[in-house]
């Protein structure tokens, strides 16, 4: 087993790949940046580095500060997480040169299915199905007309380097894809250093279905069946379960068939993602694979009863797989939600700030990967998740009734989270029948949102009121300056005191 | 003591005094009488019992923005002693005069798109604030003039923090 390993990453994964360490005997090494140095993530591990500054490009993203900090710390490995360097190439290929295992697939594996228009490529040679469109990028605006004309629109134009929903454009039709080619090449150089883009057939009303894949480096694959995430919103992950309540036992084994034949054929090792839509029609299509450790794998661990960090460790050492596919079962259902630091009564703005008041759910089927604690500063240099609430029961309806239970339970006080808007899914009837797509959130959001006065209203007006009584009598109340006599005072210090 | 509550945008005028023992309370609601108990746990988080039903209620203490949570949710809320709250009625009047334009999250500034003196239509951009990978255009809540710039880009601005004023 290694010793040492050391987590290139922060907040929530950082801290579940730490938990992983600590029931395998292996110390964490931590890095953080001058924003995280009281971050969970530091607290949490055996040892901690200083990379540098706020910012992820002087810090997080430090693949070459990265790996001397291993080096200088003695780790065997570096587990990347998900974001930052998990997913770039060239770092790979920096810790295989030093001898550092990267906790992932092999640099060349990497840049084979990193790129979307060479994956497509790899899918066309593994036989797999693929959104109709273009496997290279288009050299021009005439191409992307020509292309567009051939599969018929509407069109989707993606960048070739892209994630997050970043730097895709739906053409509805001719006239519209000068601008969307122009803003779709600019937003891809933006975001991602390049302006290839490549268009493909829009599918309508597509579900989001992932297969997630564990494969040896010693020729062996198997696949963990399907996640569910089709509750996006501007192409982001809100909500993702598995399985899916639509996937047939026949359709999972032919999807899994498909992504395990896609990694096999690119010498794919490690924990990977194969994602793909469905249509109306359950005919699925591949749309890329994540080569890394996803946000939502928890759901798949819980449901197959399987740890995928220890997994993605051995895989690392060089040991075999543990089971075969017949080995792997799905049971239960699992749901999880992603907790952001946003105000969805604002436009889902992010809002950063301190945790005043931080009490988590718990109990029978409530798994919570938090990256965050009470009196914490959420930092608004990264993304705004700082937890995933996840419900295991053993049908669907019963994992959604966990949840809500949860949501109850579950105060974030101080900042704004969107911890509102999953009660409004879980409660929605069509989310309930399972009837989503990736459009889904949107319709929903669109619709008025029913606001229901329990009674809680009148009891927050008294809370509110004895919180105001109790400031003023510590003085530190200036609204309300008239109403000391001293019982009041008295009684208030005395229940201020109370414990 | 009495008070004025707005929660849900109904305004509940609220009469509260101490019980006969300790943790007791009486209240007036708009007319109605409530008794009731209530024990702080810690400053900041009470249990309260109310014709048997039994709520935790978290305060979330921000001088411009209080609001408690019970049962996971939150509930805003304005309270004032009757005499303040109506010299902010008379306060608010009308859309005229000066109107400061406030950062709606923490973050850094990334432009400037006025400059003081420039003449503005309602819902024009102002400033474009970033945080945690989103940037968002803090828009002009009326046509006016720019009178003053407090920020520049590169900046970091609190929420509520004032970045412009319109006139």
């Amino acid at each position: 087993m290694f010793k040492k390993i050391l987590i290139a990453n922060r907040g929530e994964i950082a801290v579940r790949i730490q938990r992983a360490c600590r029931e395998l005997g292996i110390a964490s090494v931590a890095v953080y940046s001058d924003a995280d140095r009281a971050g969970l993530h530091v607290l949490e591990a055996d040892e901690a580095y200083r990379l540098g500054p706020a910012a992820a490009t002087e810090s997080y993203l430090r693949g070459d500060l990265i790996l001397e900090i291993a080096e200088r710390a003695g780790a065997e490995a570096i587990h990347p997480g998900y974001g930052f360097l998990s997913e770039n190439a060239d770092f790979a290929a920096a810790c295989e040169r030093s001898g550092i295992k990267f906790i992932g697939p092999s640099s060349q594996a990497m840049r084979a299915l990193g790129s979307k228009t060479l994956a497509r490529q790899a899918a066309d040679a593994a036989g797999m199905p693929r959104t109709p469109g273009s496997t290279s990028a288009l050299g021009s605006l005439d191409e992307a007309y020509a292309v567009a004309e051939e599969i018929g629109y509407p069109v989707m134009l993606k960048a070739a380097r892209g994630g997050g929903g970043k730097g895709m454009r739906a053409v509805g039709g001719r006239a519209e894809m000068k601008a969307a080619f122009e803003a779709a090449q600019s937003e891809s150089e933006r975001a991602f250093g390049s302006t290839e883009v490549y268009l493909e057939k829009l599918i309508e009303r597509p579900r989001h279905i992932e297969i997630q894949v564990l494969a040896d480096e010693h020729g062996n694959c198997v696949y963990l069946g399907e996640r569910e995430c089709s509750v996006q919103r501007r192409h982001q992950k809100v909500i993702e379960e598995a399985p899916s309540a639509i996937v047939s036992e026949e359709l999972r084994r032919r999807m899994g068939e498909a992504a395990v034949r896609l990694a096999q054929s690119q010498g794919y090792t490690n924990a990977g993602t194969v994602e793909f839509l469905l249509d109306e029609q359950e005919n699925f299509y591949f749309l890329e694979m994540n080569t890394r450790l996803q946000v939502e794998h928890p759901v798949t661990e819980l449901v197959t009863g399987l740890d995928l960090v220890h997994l993605q460790i051995r895989i690392a050492l060089g040991e075999r797989l543990p089971l075969a596919q017949e080995d792997i079962h799905i049971r239960g259902h699992a749901i999880e939600c992603r907790v952001y630091a946003e105000d969805p009564d604002n436009g889902f703005f992010p809002l950063p700030g301190r945790i005043t008041c931080l009490l988590q759910p718990g109990g029978p089927g409530i798994r919570e990967d938090c990256g965050v604690y009470e009196g914490w500063v959420v930092p608004m240099d990264y993304d705004p998740m700082i937890s995933k609430l996840i419900a295991f029961a053993p049908t669907r309806n019963l994992a959604i009734a966990r949840l809500l239970r949860a949501l109850d339970e579950y105060v974030v006080g101080g900042i704004r989270t969107n911890l509102s808007l999953f009660r409004r899914i879980l409660i929605d009837e069509d989310f309930i029948a399972a009837r989503i797509d990736t459009g889904y959130l949107d319709r929903l959001l669109a619709q008025p949102k029913i606001v229901i006065d329990d009674g809680h209203e009148n009891v927050a007006a008294l809370a509110a009121a004895l919180f105001e009584v109790s400031r003023s009598s510590n003085g530190s109340s200036k609204s309300v300056a008239h109403l000391q006599t001293s019982a009041w005072k008295s009684l208030a210090r005395r229940e201020a005191l109370r414990k | 003591m009495k008070f004025e509550i707005e929660i849900g945008g109904k305004l509940r005028t609220l009469e509260l005094e101490p019980g006969d023992s300790p943790q007791q309370y009486h209240a007036t609601m708009d007319g109605e009488p409530i008794e009731f108990e209530a024990r702080f746990l810690r400053p900041g988080v009470l249990s309260l019992i109310l014709d048997d039903r039994s709520y935790r209620v978290v305060l979330e203490e921000d001088a411009n923005d209080p609001a408690v949570y019970i049962v996971g949710r939150r509930f805003p809320y304005r309270l004032d002693d009757p005499r303040s709250l109506k010299a902010r009625r008379a306060h608010a009047g009308g859309a005229d005069g000066p109107k400061p334009i406030k950062a709606s999250m923490p973050g850094r500034v990334v432009r400037v798109l006025a400059q003081p003196g420039d003449a503005v239509e309602v819902h024009q951009g102002i400033v474009v604030i970033e945080a945690m990978k989103m940037q968002n255009e803090i828009k002009s809540p009326k046509a006016g003039t720019v009178s003053e710039l407090r920020v520049a880009a590169g900046d970091t601005v609190a929420a509520g923090e004032v970045l412009a004023i319109i006139h």
